[in-house]
């Protein structure tokens, strides 16, 4: 088969429209996550969902209603307790850590083949079925359009939660809002590079983004594009040279990365030595 | 209309009382600075005007109405902006979230470019509002923080200790633009603050607060040895510099501090955060 072939095959074609989807919604919340200093809860999110996979799979259910219960409600009691709370970092370790011990649990109960723990795991965008396609593409559009209707309170809450408060914002509503988003981007990214690799479309594109510019919009916009560009390229070049779509993807977003970072460093050089 | 009215008012958290028996009124266009020792309740006052803390007695007017939270004729500047020292947003970003930031969905804010560009230019801060806030020296950054206080052109401002951690020259500038705020757009002012003097030549009221009293008057009217030897039950004298400032002599840290369990010295006197409050206030 030419490589032609290859990439207008079916299973390429599905995998093109869930990277798709999902590297939009998840360039939009990986900036708030970026801003909110958030990175461990994005992290957190997508190892909780491991062990609603592991559990919905031991009763025969699809993993997806697994991800999705669990990184759900994990998302809101985050975001409930996060407001507030000073030690919000350990609140989500000690969650994570319960809740991947329940997935080891689940697993070890779970006889059967498990094929399918690994797709949650490192992600296995080529055997998407068109009703995955459906649900990733509904569920990245609700996220889409949250953000832009949240999009400005969600901003100030995040940069500024006192003056907010002030102005009549509830830092507590947009810290569960933001969390609930970022719980769904979490359940549709798991589709494309899976739970482990997470941060490679959630984090890592807003991280560059943030690096390279100040204006909110902009940075968005950035962040939304790197996550595209590192998600189509890993495609293309898994489907070239072979390896994991994931592998790919993850590479290109951490390569973006340190790209921006070495820019913004050299940026900042050059303006030293400039007033000097 | 007076824009507040104190009448009796006291304010307790739980059931720990932090002061009672405030009366007083603040009139358009003056200056009102609140002082006392850390943890007196000064940051107190302005989260119960902001609607942000319930008092538990006595009648406070904020335009003649209850406070109330978001009220879009009261701005506000906390004491510590944690993001800001952090943040990648540029200056004029910010401001304009001060226009702006409460509005849920994608419209356009019908002149807000407009106001936030004349907000800038009021605190002198066009040149530098372009950039990142983290690359602001502290003055530049209160002077951002004035103009995110003020571009939805509130009546009523609260400053939270605007010149705490600043030099001498940036406290100057600050107090200058304070006063520039006060006679151009008529606004009150009120200003938390732990030193009068560099207030005192624009400060039209003083509020103390200690030990659970609060006094009020002009700073010849509070600021005198008899006033607050009274206030802190503990004798207190003045001495008056031939440039007219008052060093006040007798407020050890044991006075400072009228409730020494549990206070942290961060600084941060109520040992609440703003945003905090609001949830409990809510509730």
């Amino acid at each position: 088969m030419s490589l032609w072939q290859l990439l207008t095959s079916a299973f390429v074609l599905h995998a093109f429209y869930a990277i798709t989807a999902v590297a939009l919604a998840a360039g939009a919340v990986g900036y708030f996550v970026v801003l909110r200093r958030q990175a461990f809860a994005a992290h957190a999110i997508g190892h909780i969902g491991f062990a609603g996979a592991a559990g919905a799979i031991l009763i025969g259910w699809s993993p997806l209603i697994g991800l999705l219960v669990f990184c759900v409600v994990a998302g809101v009691l985050v975001g409930v307790a996060g407001a507030s709370l000073d030690d919000r970092d350990t609140v989500v370790g000690v969650t994570l850590t319960g809740a991947l011990g329940l997935g080891v649990l689940f697993l070890s109960l779970y006889s059967g083949y498990a094929n399918a723990t690994y797709s949650i795991l490192f992600g296995q965008v080529l055997g998407v079925s068109t009703s995955d396609i459906r649900t990733v593409a509904l569920v990245s559009g609700l996220v889409l359009v949250s953000v832009v209707v949240v999009f400005r309170p969600l901003l100030f809450s995040s940069v500024d939660s006192q003056s907010a408060a002030s102005r009549g914002i509830s830092n507590q509503l947009m810290s569960v809002l933001f969390m609930t988003l970022l719980a769904l981007t979490t359940v549709v990214a798991v589709q494309v590079v899976g739970v482990l690799l997470v941060f490679s479309l959630l984090v890592a594109p807003a991280a560059a983004a943030e690096a390279l510019t100040s204006h909110p919009l902009r940075a968005v916009a950035l962040s939304v594009g790197l996550a595209l560009v590192s998600g189509w390229m890993g495609l293309f070049l898994a489907v070239w040279l072979g390896g994991p779509v994931s592998f790919w993807i993850t590479a290109l977003a951490s390569l973006a990365y340190v790209m921006a970072r070495l820019s913004d460093l050299l940026k900042a050089q050059r303006l030293r030595r400039a007033r000097v | 209309m007076s824009v507040l009215e104190l009448h009796n008012v006291g304010i307790s958290r739980g059931d720990r009382p932090i002061w009672n028996g405030a009366t007083f009124t603040i009139e358009p266009g003056s200056v009102t600075a609140v002082l006392g020792p850390n943890g007196s309740g000064k940051s107190t006052l302005l989260h119960a005007i902001s609607g942000l803390l319930p008092i538990a007695e006595g009648e406070l007017l904020v335009f003649g109405a209850k406070p109330h939270r978001g009220n879009s004729q009261v701005g506000y500047v906390a004491q510590t902006r944690v993001a800001d020292a952090t943040s990648t947003l540029t200056g004029r970003d910010y401001v304009g979230l001060g226009m702006d930031g409460v509005h849920y969905g994608w419209g356009r804010t019908k002149g807000k470019r407009a106001a936030v560009a004349e907000a800038l230019r009021q605190v002198g801060a066009t040149g530098f509002a372009d950039r990142p806030m983290h690359s602001l020296s502290g003055g530049q950054r209160q002077r951002i923080a004035l103009a995110h206080a003020t571009v939805f052109k509130p009546t009523l401002l609260l400053l939270d200790e605007p010149l705490a951690a600043l030099d001498i020259a940036a406290q100057a500038e600050i107090v200058d633009l304070i006063n520039l705020l006060r006679v151009e757009q008529d606004m009150a002012i009120i200003v938390v603050a732990h030193d009068l003097n560099p207030l005192s030549g624009i400060v039209d009221q003083v509020v103390w607060i200690a030990r659970r009293q609060v006094k009020s008057g002009s700073i010849d009217e509070v600021v005198n040895e008899s006033v607050l030897s009274d206030l802190y039950g503990h004798p207190i004298e003045i001495l008056v510099t031939p440039t007219g400032r008052r060093v006040i002599v007798g407020l050890e840290e044991e006075f400072a501090h009228p409730h020494p369990h549990g206070h942290d010295h961060s600084g941060e006197e109520g040992h609440q955060h703003f945003a905090e409050l609001y949830e409990e206030g809510r509730q």
